[in-house]
């Protein structure tokens, strides 16, 4: 009796089947790996079912005919360096850098950020490869809009500044994002920002407005939902 | 504006306009708004148009149904007051649903 019951009893292991076989040692490297793609899958959909930011860009998104599934759009992969995330136009996926984020405040951010470059290319024809100005605008957008520019992110950063910092900050960030991922020199990188700059910081879709807390977040995600009675009665 | 059969009301409900107020006037956004653009906001449209919205349910004047309006629209120019950097699409990327095939993710 005792037997056939241990049988039939697995305690959801049948979920984690590489678990069962115990293939991992305790504390080895391999374990470890396995763990923050774990970890970096709860993270995940926790963001996205509880950031205003992100719910609020997944449905803009869903509206503009790109709707995005999990295991379809979202990647957890380990990353070289420093890197948090990235947006792959050529399978339209999102990166997310398991080996780099280790708390929800940080996935919320990459998330948004990776959303917001995903949000361009559905709405617009972004030559990402092949035109810097394109590529600058959406780095801006995202450095703007997903609270990567925060006053608490700038400081946790030693970047002290308060007077229009945000701007600052947002060129800082738009820069090194370009200078990370392609080969061009920081002059030309800094032209190319300069630029965009001041349409794509005036670029506030989908939120309609820079949110600087969740509050703002919640209130853009609030005017998403009104959407309808509100373009119906302007 | 486009063909609705129903009768017109507020865009908002009347109490987003006065959330709005309260959220503009507090201090964390005005910190907020000075760390982006150097300056204070200015909150006081947010209080007019509540008010219009509320007198709006009490008589339905046409005053405040255009005021509403014009307000709303001001907002509306002012968040697509920048020329695009690139063209808008007609229909979401082909390949956006696309089975993947393992190809090597590059970065962006």
């Amino acid at each position: 009796m005792d037997q056939s019951k241990q049988q039939e009893e697995d305690y959801g292991y049948n979920l984690f089947p590489e678990r069962k076989t115990g293939k991992y040692k305790k504390g080895s490297i391999a374990e470890s790996l396995f763990t923050f793609n774990h970890k970096c899958q709860v993270m995940l959909h926790l963001a996205i079912e509880t950031s205003p930011y992100a719910k609020l860009l997944l449905g803009a998104m869903k509206n503009s005919g790109c709707a995005l599934h999990k295991d379809r759009h979202f990647s957890c992969e380990d990353c070289d360096g420093t890197v948090s995330g990235g947006f792959d136009a050529t399978t339209s996926q999102i990166v997310l850098c398991q080996n780099n984020i280790h708390q929800q405040s940080h996935m919320n951010r990459v998330v948004t950020h990776e959303l917001i470059h995903a949000f361009d290319h559905c709405r617009a024809h972004v030559d990402w490869f092949n035109n810097f100005r394109h590529l600058a605008c959406s780095e801006i957008r995202a450095a703007n809009l997903s609270g990567d520019c925060s006053f608490s992110n700038e400081l946790s950063r030693f970047n002290f500044g308060i007077k229009q910092h945000h701007q600052e900050c947002v060129r800082g960030r738009a820069l090194r994002s370009i200078l990370a991922v392609r080969k061009i020199s920081r002059e030309e990188a800094e032209k190319v920002v300069d630029e965009v700059f001041d349409s794509c910081f005036n670029d506030h879709a989908p939120f309609g407005r820079i949110p600087h807390s969740k509050k703002d977040a919640k209130f853009a995600y609030r005017d998403f939902e009104n959407r309808d009675r509100y373009s119906a009665n302007l | 504006m486009a063909g609705s059969d129903l009768p017109w009301r507020p865009p908002r409900p009347c109490d987003y306009y006065w959330s709005e107020f309260r959220h503009c006037k507090s201090l964390r956004n005005r910190f907020h708004h000075y760390y982006v653009y150097g300056t204070f906001p200015s909150c006081e449209q947010w209080k007019e148009d509540y008010h219009m919205c509320r007198e709006w349910e009490k008589i339905q004047s046409t005053h405040c149904k255009e005021s509403l309006q014009q307000s709303e629209r001001n907002r509306v120019a002012e968040q697509r007051n920048f020329t695009p950097v690139w063209e808008l699409r007609q229909t979401p990327p082909a390949d956006w649903h696309s089975p993947l095939n393992q190809g090597k993710p590059q970065d962006s």
